[in-house]
C-alpha cells in the first residue's frame, strides 16, 4: 500500500519535471546556442563547448542593439505611465461613484482590449502617414495606450475596490476632499497593485510585436521588431538571433517573477483572483 | 448619493483617450474597406466603391476563405488541447508539492518571453537538419521530421502556440482549483464517491466560470494570433499557414498594396473577433455578479 502511494507519487512527480522541461527548454536553448560559435549552432549534438562572447559583441556593435533598447524602454515607459495615471483615475470612478449604465461603460473598456491589433493597424498606419508621425517614438507610445488603459482601468478598479470605503468617509470628515483622501488615503493602499499593474503593462507593451512591426521602420524600432534581421533565407546568423533573444527576455522574465502573486489577476483582467 | 460633478474628471480623461486611440481609427477603417484605396497611388485618387472589396473577397479570393477556415481550425484545435493539458497539468500541481512555487514559476517563461523572438528560436529546433527537435526524435529512433514543409508547417505553429499558452491555461485552472470550497468535497467523499466521479460531478461543474473565461479569452486570441506565425513561416510555405492576420498583412503590404481589400479583410475579422469578445463578456459579468464582486 505504501509502496503504492510511493511510486504513484514519483510518477506525478516525474510527469511535473517532464511538464517544467518543455517549458523552460526552449530558452535554455537560446542561452546556449548565444554562447556557440557559428558552426555549433547548426550542430545540435554539441553540448558541452568553451563559450563564445562573439554574437553578443556582433549584436551591440554592428547590430546597434542598444538604439532599439532605447527606443524600447522610452516607448514602454511613457505608455506605462500615462496608462497608469489615466487609468487610475477612471478605475477610481468605477469604484467609488455609483451611475447609469456603469457596467456597461465597463464592460465596453474591457472589449477595447480585445481588439485585434491586425484590424486596427491599417487606420494607424495611414493616419500615421497623414500625420508625419510614422517611426516616431509618439505614435506607438498613443497605440500602445489603446490596449493598456483598459487593462489599467480593470486592474486598478479591483485594487482600489479592495480598499474599505469607511477610511476615505473618514478622511472626507475630517476635510479632505476627493483627491486628497484618494492621494494620502487609497494611494498608499493601492500602491502595490499599482506596481502589479505597471508591470504587466511593460511585459505587454516590450512584447507588442505587429503595431511596432508596422508603423516603424528605422528611428522607433523596438527590440522586438529585430526579428526581421533574422529572416532572411540564406545563412541566418543564429547565434546573434539567440543573444538578441536572450539580451531581449531576460528583463522580461524577471519583472514576470515579480508579479507571480497578481499573475492570474492580471491574465484575466481581475476576473479572476487567487 | 447625490451626483458629483468629480466624476467626469475621474472619467472622461481616459474615455476621451480610448475613443480617440480606438473608436475613431476602427471608423477610418469601415470608410478605407469602402474605397479601392491602394498604397501605391495618392490618397486624393481613392475611389468609393461600396462594398465591392468584401464582394471580392467573399467571392472571388478562395485565400480569404482558406485564411478563414484554417483560423478557425487553429483556434479549436489549440484551445482544445491547451484546455485539457492544461487542466491535467493543474490537477498535477493541485497538491502538496515540495517547492511548488519555484516549480510554477517555470511555467510562466513560455507566455511571457517576447513571442516573436522565440518564434525564431523555435525556427532553429524546428529546423529538419540541424534541429534540436529531430536531434532527439533521431535519439529516440524515429526518423527525421521536415516541421516546417508544407504537410506539417501549420501543426508546427500550433505546436508552438500550445507551448506557449498551455501554461496560461494550466495557471488559471489552477487557481479556480485552489479556490474551490472544502465541504462538499467530504460530503460526497463520505457518500461513498470514488475520486473520478467526484471531479466529474463536482470539480467541472464548480470550475465553469472559471473555465468559460480561460477557453474564450484564449480563443480570442488564437484568433488573432500574428506574430509566432510571421517569425515561424511568414505565412508560408505557399499558403499553408496563412492564418487572417496574415491574410490581411498581404494583401495590404506585403505582394499586393490593396489597403482598400486588406481593410474589409479586418473588418471582417473584427465581426469574428467581437462574437466571441461579446460571449466572453457576457460570461465574466454573470460570474462576477455571481460572486458578488
Amino acid at each position: 500500500m505504501r509502496r503504492k502511494k510511493f511510486a504513484q507519487t514519483l510518477l506525478l512527480d516525474v510527469l511535473i519535471a517532464l511538464v517544467v522541461f518543455s517549458c523552460v527548454f526552449p530558452f535554455l536553448w537560446t542561452v546556449l546556442t548565444s554562447f556557440k560559435t557559428r558552426v555549433q549552432t547548426t550542430d545540435p549534438s554539441v553540448w558541452i563547448f568553451r563559450p563564445t562572447m562573439e554574437n553578443y559583441r556582433a549584436i551591440f556593435q554592428k547590430r546597434d542593439l542598444l538604439l532599439y533598447i532605447k527606443n524600447s524602454i522610452i516607448v514602454v515607459v511613457f505608455s506605462t505611465m500615462a496608462s497608469l495615471f489615466l487609468g487610475t483615475l477612471t478605475a477610481y470612478g468605477l469604484a467609488r461613484y455609483r451611475f447609469h449604465r456603469k457596467e456597461d461603460i465597463a464592460y465596453w473598456i474591457i472589449s477595447l482590449r480585445m481588439l485585434p491589433a491586425m484590424a486596427v493597424i491599417i487606420p494607424f498606419f495611414l493616419l500615421g502617414r497623414f500625420l508625419g508621425l510614422l517611426d516616431t517614438h509618439l505614435l506607438l507610445i498613443i497605440v500602445y495606450l489603446s490596449f493598456n488603459i483598459p487593462f489599467t482601468i480593470w486592474m486598478m478598479r479591483g485594487f482600489i475596490e479592495e480598499v474599505p470605503k469607511e477610511l476615505e468617509e473618514a478622511a472626507w470628515v475630517d476635510g479632505c476632499s476627493r483627491f486628497q483622501a484618494l492621494r494620502w488615503i487609497v494611494f498608499p493602499l493601492i500602491s502595490p497593485g499599482l506596481a502589479a499593474t505597471a508591470i504587466f503593462c511593460v511585459i505587454q507593451s516590450w512584447n507588442e510585436f505587429v503595431f511596432a512591426f508596422f508603423l516603424t521602420s528605422f528611428n522607433a524600432r523596438t527590440v522586438p521588431t529585430t526579428v526581421t534581421f533574422f529572416l532572411s533565407v540564406l545563412g541566418v546568423i543564429w547565434g546573434e538571433m539567440a543573444a538578441v533573444g536572450v539580451v531581449a527576455t531576460l528583463p522580461v522574465l524577471l519583472f514576470a517573477l515579480l508579479v507571480q502573486k497578481y499573475l492570474v489577476r492580471g491574465l484575466t483582467f481581475g476576473a479572476i483572483k487567487s | 448619493m447625490k451626483k458629483e460633478r468629480s466624476l467626469y474628471i475621474f472619467l472622461l480623461p481616459s474615455l476621451l483617450v480610448l475613443v480617440g486611440v480606438v473608436i475613431f481609427p476602427t471608423i477610418f477603417l469601415w470608410y478605407v474597406s469602402f474605397t479601392n484605396y491602394d498604397l501605391a497611388m495618392g490618397w486624393e485618387k481613392r475611389d468609393f466603391v461600396g462594398i465591392r472589396n468584401f464582394l471580392f473577397l467573399l467571392f472571388e479570393d478562395k485565400d480569404f476563405w482558406h485564411s478563414l477556415k484554417i483560423s478557425l481550425f487553429f483556434m479549436i484545435f489549440v484551445v482544445t488541447i491547451e484546455f485539457w493539458l492544461g487542466l491535467l497539468v493543474a490537477l498535477l500541481f493541485h497538491r502538496r508539492i515540495r517547492g511548488k512555487r519555484l516549480w510554477m514559476s517555470f511555467l510562466i517563461i513560455p507566455m511571457v518571453i517576447t513571442p516573436s523572438i522565440i518564434s525564431l528560436i523555435w525556427k532553429l529546433m524546428l529546423n529538419t537538419e540541424y534541429g534540436v527537435l529531430n536531434y532527439f526524435m533521431n535519439l529516440l529512433g524515429f526518423p527525421k521530421i521536415n516541421w516546417l514543409g508544407y504537410e506539417n508547417a501549420l501543426w508546427s505553429v500550433m505546436l508552438v502556440d500550445i507551448w506557449e499558452y498551455m501554461p496560461f491555461m494550466a495557471l488559471i485552472l489552477y487557481a479556480g482549483l485552489q479556490s474551490l470550497p472544502q465541504e462538499p468535497y467530504e460530503a460526497v467523499l463520505v457518500d461513498g464517491a470514488s475520486p473520478l466521479q467526484a471531479f466529474r460531478y463536482l470539480t467541472l461543474p464548480l470550475l465553469r466560470p472559471v473555465i468559460l473565461i480561460a477557453i474564450l479569452l484564449r480563443a480570442i486570441d488564437a484568433l488573432k494570433i500574428f506574430d509566432i506565425v510571421y517569425g515561424l513561416t511568414q505565412g508560408g510555405p505557399g499558403n499553408a499557414t496563412e492564418l487572417m492576420s496574415l491574410h490581411i498583412y498581404r494583401l495590404g503590404f506585403r505582394h499586393t498594396n490593396w489597403i482598400g481589400r486588406a481593410s474589409a479583410n479586418a473588418i471582417l475579422l473584427l465581426f469574428v473577433i467581437t462574437a466571441l469578445t461579446t460571449i466572453l463578456l457576457r460570461t465574466m459579468r454573470r460570474s462576477l455578479t455571481g460572486e458578488g464582486a
